[in-house]
């Protein structure tokens, strides 16, 4: 390690300045800087740690600054405000906890939201040439609509750097390096690379631990790994430049180089890398334009128009290839990607985006409702409250100084529910990790520290404005005499506050409701293959052979428990590249469509259990399968063709026999609706096998498996997965939303419900008279009790019916993103407000209950 | 007079100021601490403990001797005041006093 300028953290030293006494401070802090010199052998972050805490440690009353004013006017008034605080605090407990409890719940949420925020927006903003990288995406304008896509040919990536004086580098990145055997003498690891070109060092700001970014890729067969990589390989990262590195168990590659690790703020995540440069040499194919396989990423020098360069290279594709003219290349911010990464139509149409504002909105929403609790608390007390404001205000207090006073009140218990807030954040960080999926954590950096301040600042300035104004108006001779009227306008302001929250908490359980019951369609959907069972694992090595492959099968078949053994090409969760070309009778000229590619392998569409419509599946029992093929529902609909079974269809050049029809499955995700499908038999570019085992035996199975593969193909890992997991991993990030709009719903129904049931507590206690006289005259208790909710039941109501049509249309619009999608059922609306409602009972019902037991001449005897 | 009556820890601390001489300011009685006491005490420690017993009269101080380390900060060197020396000796003299009348403390001792 190169040797680091020794500087104590400049923060501890500001801090120190601040509290530290002048005439102290010259030998204090020249003690505490020797000190940390000494420490030199410590790492980073401990001699900073020690600095602060020996920094923390001068806070003793020897060393503190006395503070300059302080006997001044306002610093008295500002202890006497933090004392009348903290006298009312104690005074009125009840609304006290209500008030902290719900703000604190709130802050936590919105602490977590913004952890969660603050890293999707950090993620791939970590390039230093970040604001000049670009992708070179592709919108392919084809009859049935555009689609945009991310990879392109690799020929456009010198091409543009020549044609383009705007260029500074092109890179080219091919990923078709997933899941690789690697092993270095007897181990073997299985690993995820790309095939970069030679300035990808130089573009992004992965650094190098070892080897140097200018020499790194001189040899076609250099292999850059990854500190971990090098680690798990080596044992360590040095001395591990000119290892070979046995690939596949194919070919060497020799290690030029290791980066640190790529961080988690990085959405390209990659263990390895190796050279595209080295890899064309023998796959010239991705060099040309009828192969689109590569991302392509430019970085401009600074001062390019990217508007002006997407119209310049609009044609570019055209130009250089007619045939590739309905490619039209545009390019997108690298960092931005992240975020705003889906395409509708050719046109930009969100991504993450919209969840990061979905939650932030939530956030922000939780947090209006911890404070209208606060705002209606506090002024429906004031009449509590009204002879200390009456009294001070004869005594000479003015509005301002009031005002200030009920702030302070407001400003200090967000402080205190920050601090239980932040507490909360510890304990539930790890399991909010768990759902979300990131590595947050908090750390005490000043960013962090500063919006936390300010948004409980906020929080408190905002929940205080309306009391601090409303109670300082007060007239003291009015207040005095006892005659406060409470005007209609402060009642309606109150309700309006009630109405706010409660339509905020049905939208939100509508959302839930709506959220969980798509995510359950989705799950439970018959998918038209059965993804039970099923296990699947990379073909390698030796297995490639078709007749190596054979015998595997054949083997696997024999083991008690497993049902049925097949191989492909397609994964089942989508991503697959259509295939065009396909000639068929009666097809029109200006027919352009793309068909999806199964590539399939005997029993394939039995292991799947795919139904058949018409006709056969592959089978051993016929030859040339080779020139047969099966199309899908969909795709029969698309070519309409009758009685489809015998046709001969045409592809790339070769004729082919119709020899099924299978039921249309989902082999993508439930964005998309069903494209029609082509199945071919290839044995030769087989990917995956695919097993089916039976439930009940799996483990000794799977353990017979692995062992039988070992032995198939010595050298390589048995690393299965099963089919069901990829496919919840394919709905992910619905899940997560799922999972956490639940928790924040409740959040915001409890918040909304601790403010209605201090109201409630507070209108029992002032109508405790009228009870009591009412009581006395013949009214019963369920009366009584009807007559105190109704106000409430009228409130909930109405926000009810405000919520309805809000939360309608924003569940529509989320649903319309779906092509399979459950319909806007009038319950989920109509059940959102009963539990609301009953929730808002139990709230209201229990004070009520407890005000019309009380015994009227308890309640009668003082007057 | 009660402000003559020293604590254990600004005693030893008194003893270092004497040994350590020239050199005696914060960080150095903290080092001297641990190595001859093998006591870690934090840097405000020291100071705090220094500055009560400038309060008291025990200690004087001046400021200089900037290094680099410091960052050209000078340290402030601490010298004992006849009335520390005083304090010290008292202290030593009634411990002594006290282990001469329980000699079989000090026989099992030795």
């Amino acid at each position: 390690m190169k040797p680091q300028k020794n500087i104590p953290p400049k923060s501890a030293d500001q801090f120190l300045t601040w509290f530290c006494k002048g005439e102290l401070l010259e030998e204090i802090q020249g003690d505490l800087h020797e000190y940390h010199e000494e420490l030199t052998e410590r790492p980073k972050w401990k001699r900073n740690f020690l600095y602060w805490f020996h920094v923390f440690n001068f806070l003793r009353p020897f060393a503190i600054k006395k503070s300059r004013s302080i006997n001044s006017n306002f610093s008295i008034m500002f202890r006497h405000a933090l004392l009348i605080s903290f006298r009312s605090f104690k005074r009125y407990t009840s609304s006290f906890f209500i008030n902290i409890i719900g703000l604190s719940t709130a802050l936590t949420c919105a602490t977590l939201i913004y952890l969660w925020v603050n890293d999707e927006l950090l993620m791939d903003k970590f390039h230093e040439n970040g604001d000049n990288i670009f992708h070179v995406m592709e919108a392919m304008e084809f009859p049935s609509g555009t689609v945009v896509g991310g990879n392109s040919s690799g020929i456009i990536a010198p091409l543009l750097s020549e044609e383009m004086p705007e260029v500074e580098h092109a890179v080219q990145v091919a990923r078709h390096l997933d899941n690789t055997t690697l092993s270095f003498d007897d181990k073997t690891i299985k690993a995820d690379g790309h095939y970069v070109s030679k300035d990808f060092f130089g573009m992004f700001s992965f650094p190098l631990i070892e080897g140097s970014k200018n020499n790194i890729w001189d040899n076609p067969d250099a292999i850059v790994i990854s500190e971990t990589l090098a680690n798990n390989l080596f044992g360590s990262t040095y001395g591990s430049i000119g290892q070979n590195i046995n690939f596949r168990n194919e070919k060497h590659y020799t290690v030029s180089g290791v980066f640190r690790d790529v961080p988690n703020h990085s959405s390209e995540k990659f263990d390895f890398l190796l050279s595209f440069e080295g890899h064309t040499a023998s796959q010239a194919y991705l060099l040309k334009w009828s192969s689109q396989s590569v991302a392509v990423y430019l970085s401009l020098y600074p001062d390019a128009d990217v508007q002006a360069f997407n119209e310049k290279i609009h044609d570019f594709i055209g130009k250089h290839s007619e045939r590739h003219s309905y490619r039209i290349p545009f390019l997108v911010k690298y960092s931005d990607e992240y975020l705003y990464g889906e395409y509708e139509g050719g046109v930009q149409s969100g991504g993450r985006i919209t969840y990061v504002k979905l939650f932030s909105i939530i956030g922000i929403f939780i947090l209006v409702i911890a404070c209208i609790n606060f705002m209606n608390l506090s002024t429906a007390r004031a009449s509590r409250r009204l002879k200390e404001i009456g009294v001070k205000k004869v005594v000479g207090a003015r509005k301002a100084t009031l005002t200030f006073q009920y702030l302070m009140e407001a400003v200090v218990i967000a402080f205190l529910a920050l601090l239980l807030a932040l507490i909360f954040v510890f304990i539930l960080l790890p399991e909010f990790n768990a759902i979300t999926g990131k590595q947050l954590g908090i750390s005490f950096n000043l960013d962090l520290m500063l919006t936390l301040f300010g948004i409980t600042l906020l929080t408190g300035l905002m929940s205080g404005s309306y009391p601090a104004l409303y109670l300082s108006g007060f007239k003291p001779i009015a207040i005095l005499k006892g005659k406060l009227n409470t005007s209609v306008g402060e009642i309606w302001t109150r309700k309006g506050l009630v109405i706010i929250q409660y339509t905020v908490s049905v939208i939100l359980i509508v959302s839930v409701l709506v959220v969980y019951n798509q995510i359950d369609f989705i799950q439970n959907k018959d998918l038209g293959y059965n993804k039970d069972q099923i296990i699947h694992f990379d073909v390698e090595g030796k297995m490639e052979q078709a007749e190596h492959m054979d015998t595997f099968l054949d083997q696997m078949r024999n083991i008690p428990g497993v049902v049925m053994a097949s191989s492909t090409r397609t994964k089942l969760t989508g991503d697959n590249w259509g295939v065009g070309g396909i000639e068929w009778e009666g097809k029109s000229a200006d027919d352009a469509i793309y068909f999806q590619h199964m590539i399939a392998y005997y029993d394939l569409i039995e292991v799947l259990g795919i139904e058949l419509a018409n006709g056969r599946s592959f089978s051993r029992d016929f030859s040339a399968e080779n020139t047969k093929v099966i199309f899908n529902e969909a795709a029969i609909a698309h070519m309409g063709l009758e009685n489809p079974v015998g046709k001969i269809i045409r592809f790339r050049g070769q004729n082919k026999e119709i020899i099924g029809v299978v039921k249309d499955f989902h082999f993508d995700s439930f964005h998309e609706s069903v494209k029609p499908m082509m199945i071919n038999f290839m044995p030769n570019v087989l990917s995956q096998f695919m097993v089916k085992i039976e439930a009940d035996r799996g483990k000794e199975t799977l353990k017979s498996l692995e062992k039988l593969y070992l032995n198939s193909n010595p050298g390589f890992l048995f690393d299965y997965k099963f089919l069901d997991n990829d496919f919840q991993e394919l709905y992910a990030s619905e899940q997560r939303v799922s999972i956490l709009s639940n928790y924040f719903a409740g959040v915001a129904i409890l918040i909304s419900c601790l403010g209605l049931f201090g109201l409630a507590a507070f209108t029992a206690e002032r109508r405790i008279k009228e009870i009591g006289i009412r009581k006395i005259l013949g009214a019963g208790m369920f009366g009584i009790v009807r007559m105190l909710s109704a106000d409430f039941t009228k409130m909930v109501m109405v926000a009810i019916i405000i919520a309805s049509p809000v939360s309608y249309l924003l569940a529509k619009e989320w649903l319309n993103s779906f092509a399979y999608r459950i319909d806007l059922e009038w319950w989920f609306f109509v059940g959102s407000g009963v539990i609301t409602l009953l929730i808002a009972w139990l709230a209201v019902g229990w004070q009520t209950i407890k005000a019309a037991q009380q015994n009227p001449v308890n309640n009668l005897r003082y007057e | 007079m009660g402000k003559e009556y020293i604590g254990e820890f600004e005693e030893l601390i008194l003893l270092l100021i004497v040994m350590l001489k020239e050199d005696a300011y914060g960080l150095a009685i903290r080092k001297a601490l641990k190595e001859h006491a093998d006591r870690t005490v934090t840097i405000g420690a020291v100071h705090g403990t220094v500055n009560r017993l400038e309060k008291k009269g025990l200690v004087e101080s001046n400021l200089g001797g900037a290094t680099e380390s410091r960052g050209g900060r000078r340290k402030r060197i601490f010298t004992i005041t006849a009335a520390g020396k005083k304090a010290l000796h008292r202290s030593r003299d009634i411990k002594v006093n006290l282990w001469s009348q329980i000699p079989e403390l000090a026989v099992n001792k030795f």
